[in-house]
């Protein structure tokens, strides 16, 4: 019981940490999501060279491993801020960077997440739509994303774990989230109980895990409830 | 009301539709019949412009010009002025029964939400629906699905409806309460293209059959002559097949 008090009392002291980490965490979904979005449609292009270049952009960010695209952007965008545009970057703050970073990381899989959603909903919808004398636009707002939108749903809530985890690199360069300050104790407590340090953070990423799963599954539901309050008896045929 | 002429499609070298023509007068219900692969879909595909022409000229709803001329504002008239009813329905599913069928009025034709819906209720009562309002695509049978389709066409108040296969999805026990629907439809005057196997509604119903094969018009007339006396041995030989099966 002591080891849980003490887990407990770290917790407390992590804590306070955890707004760098929701912070970057949710810029960078709410950005890649966008930017997510924009490279779906790219890939679904009617030109050819706009969909070759987002189905490469999106296949090597996808095959870029957090730690690195942190570093690679951290070293070398100020390099190329200043080769291009002679504009010194160093100055920003270290967060600055892994927003960049996990933004870019957040689009590839998102947009991989919305363009097969929406080649889940059955197209004979859009052209109902356009024959009822809706604009193609209206036809994909109100019919098509809707229900993309509930396709995509499960998926996309893994993909915003996956940043989270991701974001746990944040500490590598210097910024203080969760991590960097559970390092700080373990180091002030000269290595000791490390075991219930990490612990406590382990702890706080999975409550924040369960908190989105949570979330989603019952917007999942509430969606479907939705279609479920009729009684589906079917007298009158 | 509706004329077309020398329409032409081919997908990829394969011609699939050759010079056809059609005539569609205000009341008009005509059937289109034909062996699988004949273009029957297509061909109602290119009228509402789902599908591009390779040629041809379409007369409709103040137009008056060839396929290849026709602007985005044509073919948004096009849409506006046509209904659709669809083999497999094509419903909103994310909408209910009733939105189905304001959806168009309201987004389309920009109507008020109230009017939209007292002319979505009547049209649902038409097609005996009138209790199924706030169902989910999903929580329908494949003959009220496809008594919706109806509605939502009917509710849009266009000069002419297209039905492709309207009752081929569905089982045979659900038949009969769509084509009691059209019949009633036929019956108030409204102008009807009808793809069909029914060979009974093309018969009772219609009042020009248009016999298709191959991409061609073989022989069209009135199912009194053309289903008693077909000039045509292809259409003779059709209707064998046809009449044996069911
Ligand atoms: N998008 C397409 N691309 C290529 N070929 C097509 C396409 N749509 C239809 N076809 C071909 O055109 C021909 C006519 O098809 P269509 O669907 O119009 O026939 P149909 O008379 O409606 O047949 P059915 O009675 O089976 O519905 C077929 O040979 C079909 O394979
Ligand atoms: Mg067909």
């Amino acid at each position: 019981m002591k080891e849980l008090s003490l887990i407990l009392q770290f917790v407390q002291q992590i804590l306070p940490a955890i707004w760098i980490t929701l912070l970057i965490s949710v810029i960078s979904i709410g950005i890649g999501t966008i930017f997510g979005f924009l490279l779906a449609w790219g890939k679904m292009s009617r030109l050819k060279s706009v969909r070759w270049l987002t189905s490469i952009y999106v296949s090597v960010i996808r095959a870029t491993p957090a730690i690195i695209m942190i570093f690679i952007v951290y070293y070398g965008l100020p390099f190329l801020f200043k080769g291009w545009f002679h504009l010194n970057i160093e100055g920003w703050q270290r967060m600055y960077f892994v927003i960049i970073a996990l933004t870019l990381l957040f689009s590839a899989p998102v947009a991989e997440i919305m363009r097969s959603a929406y080649l889940a909903v059955p197209k004979g919808q859009q052209e109902a739509g356009l024959l009822v004398g809706m604009t193609k636009f209206q036809v994909f707002y109100r019919i098509l994303l809707p229900q993309a939108f509930v396709i995509a749903l499960p998926n996309f809530a893994n993909s915003v774990i996956n940043l989270l985890k991701e974001g746990a690199l944040t500490f590598t360069i210097g910024v203080v989230d969760m991590v960097a300050k559970a390092q700080m104790i373990v180091s002030n407590n000269s290595g000791g109980f490390a075991f219930e340090t990490y612990g406590a953070l382990a702890l706080i990423y999975w409550v924040i895990s369960l908190a989105i799963d949570k979330f989603v599954s019952s917007a999942e539901k509430a969606y479907r409830r939705k279609r479920q309050t009729i009684d589906g008896s079917r007298e009158a045929v | 009301m509706l004329t077309i002429s020398h329409l032409k499609k081919r997908f990829g070298q394969r011609t699939i539709l050759e010079d056809i023509d059609l005539t569609v007068h205000q009341g008009d219900v005509i059937t289109l019949i034909g062996p699988s692969g004949s273009g029957k879909t297509t061909f109602l595909r290119i009228i509402t412009t789902l599908e591009q022409a390779d040629g041809g000229h379409i007369q409709f709803a103040g137009i008056d010009k060839d396929f290849a001329d026709l602007t985005k504002r044509d073919i948004q008239t096009i849409r506006r002025n046509v209904g659709f009813v669809f083999q497999n329905y094509n419903l909103f599913n994310n909408k209910t029964v009733l939105q189905n069928v304001t959806e168009g009025l309201i987004v389309a034709q920009k109507r008020s939400k109230a009017a939209a819906k007292a002319i979505a209720v009547s049209a649902l009562a038409k097609v005996g629906l009138a209790d199924f309002q706030d169902y989910y695509p999903s929580q329908l049978s494949g003959g009220q699905a496809q008594r919706v389709g109806i509605a939502r066409a009917i509710a849009l108040n266009p000069k002419v409806i297209f039905f492709d296969e309207p009752t081929s999805a569905l089982d045979p026990e659900l038949v009969t309460d769509v084509l009691q629907v059209m019949r009633q439809l036929a019956a108030e005057g409204m102008t009807m293209v009808v793809i069909t196997h029914q060979m009974s509604f093309a018969r009772d119903v219609s009042n020009q059959v248009i016999f298709m094969a191959d991409g061609h018009v073989i022989e069209k007339g009135q199912p009194s002559q053309l289903f008693t006396t077909p000039k045509v041995s292809r259409t003779k030989q059709f209707l064998a097949e046809i009449l044996a099966t069911v």
